[in-house]
């Protein structure tokens, strides 16, 4: 199998992530749940988890990250903490419906910044021209889940943070990948996921809080804290945490996130990002394929899409998927990047890597791709 | 006096208590408050030998740490709220 959908999920982990998880099953209790040696040892991997999130993230207190389902847990946790029903808020022309639907189920007048692909440029001067002070929030991706476009996020977080505009950073392509700095950008909140850049489990999320923001949990339960009083604790991790905690999931994504800060970010990314520029170079040389690829290296991920005129994206896919190559064809959760790039009528095909893809797995795609045409 | 026992809003709050002091040296663990003392219902404390109870003062206050409450815990099994 040559797996390219790590934008999805990544397949290949760290040994040690299984382990972690099997040790979990058999030995780890309950953090908070009991102060006996598995309730106690639970509690410890859970704090070295967000301990080590913390690091990876540049947030100076472990208490503000919250452990969540999935990227989508952590950003509906955001948008509803920070988001009235009718509210204006700002969005880049690259969001997942992770980010939209949310938006649209509190009936949020959305505004739009939409800049070509690959240009930041363009990108700042829509949201210079949008970021009002009627805005409560604006919510944008850090690398589009389409395109592996890295979107000039430290300059769209520095102009949230003169007009005093909170800012929601969806991380699901780049956390473990692109570097984060939570003390820099200044974000309201993170949301990502466990299960792709940081190589945990499935199941698995993060939400970065900023110190001193108000938060509204989505459910509401046992903590393990506060028991005798019937509202949720005013204090984190445990006021957005109601309900036992996915430990198998939590000792696996530890792991995971070890293994990120074992290869360094820079070294992943470097890595994926060669790959993607070897893959966009050899299928461009393909007749009636056009791959969407970035003029500055630098502005793009791991994550390529590309279409080959005439035949259907999803056709696409099922040759490839028949020939035991893994990838994502469609519109990828993410109507408002097709929409942006143009790509909404035919959708695209999406090859994502991981710090485990080859150059040699790229050269299967493309001489698998290549059969297809002839 | 046996003990104290610093009083933690939550289990991830008292263990940045415990590793505060565990790396300035001072031995330290977390357990579950007594039901006398845990207020509001359950919440975990930090226990501190009485011999180091000023010494993890002075770390908890140069970390950033504040206690909620502390009790001392006297040998007859009773606990006694205690201001710092």
């Amino acid at each position: 199998m040559v797996y390219l959908d790590s934008a999805a999920t990544t397949l290949q982990k760290p040994p040690a992530v299984a382990r972690a998880m099997a040790q979990a099953v058999n030995h780890l209790a309950s953090p908070g749940r009991g102060g006996h040696r598995p309730a106690m040892e639970a509690a410890e991997i859970a704090f070295d988890c967000r301990q080590a999130a913390a690091e990876l993230f540049h947030l100076s207190d472990p208490e503000n990250v919250i452990f969540t389902l999935n990227a989508t847990h952590a950003l509906n946790l955001a948008i509803k903490s920070l988001v009235k029903p009718g509210d204006t808020v700002v969005t880049s022309g690259y969001e997942h419906n992770a980010v939209t639907r949310p938006l649209a189920a509190l009936g949020c007048q959305i505004k739009v910044a939409r800049g070509a692909l690959f240009e930041p440029g363009e990108l700042l001067t829509a949201f210079d021209r949008l970021v009002t002070p009627e805005v409560s929030c604006v919510v944008c991706t850090h690398v589009s889940n389409v395109f592996g476009y890295i979107l000039p996020i430290k300059e769209i977080a520095g102009l949230c943070r003169a007009r005093k505009v909170p800012l929601i950073l969806d991380a699901s392509q780049s956390a473990g990948a692109v570097p984060i700095r939570m003390d820099e950008l200044g974000c309201a909140f993170v949301g990502m996921p466990g299960h792709k850049g940081l190589y945990g489990p499935q199941g698995t999320g993060l939400l970065l809080v900023e110190a001193g923001r108000m938060t509204e949990p989505l459910l509401e339960g046992g903590t393990g804290s506060l028991s005798a009083r019937q509202d949720m604790p005013d204090f984190l991790p445990d006021r957005l945490e109601a309900g036992t905690h996915n430990m198998p999931g939590i000792a696996g994504l530890l792991e995971g996130i070890r293994y990120v800060q074992a290869q360094g970010e820079g070294k992943i990314l470097r890595h994926e990002q060669a790959l993607t520029a070897l893959a966009a170079r050899e299928l461009g040389r393909l007749p009636g394929v056009t791959a969407y690829s970035a003029r500055r290296p630098e502005t793009q991920s791991g994550v390529l899409s590309f279409v080959m005129e005439g035949i259907d994206c999803e056709e696409v896919g099922e040759w490839l998927g028949e020939r035991d190559i893994a990838v994502r064809a469609g519109l990828h959760c993410a109507p408002y990047a097709h929409e942006t790039a143009g790509t909404l009528e035919t959708g695209t095909v999406r090859i994502s890597f991981s710090g485990f893809n080859t150059p040699a797995e790229v050269m299967k795609l493309v001489s698998v791709v290549a059969q297809m045409k002839r | 006096m046996v003990c104290y026992l610093i009083v933690c809003r939550s289990l991830t709050y008292a263990q940045r208590t415990e590793r505060a002091l565990a790396k300035a040296g001072v031995n330290a663990h977390i357990l579950r408050s007594p039901k006398s003392i845990g207020g509001e219902g359950c919440s975990h404390s930090v226990k501190v030998a009485a011999r180091h109870f000023s010494a993890a003062l002075v770390v908890l206050a140069r970390v950033g740490l504040s206690p909620k409450r502390v009790f001392a815990a006297h040998e007859d099994g009773t606990y006694e709220e205690v201001s710092f």
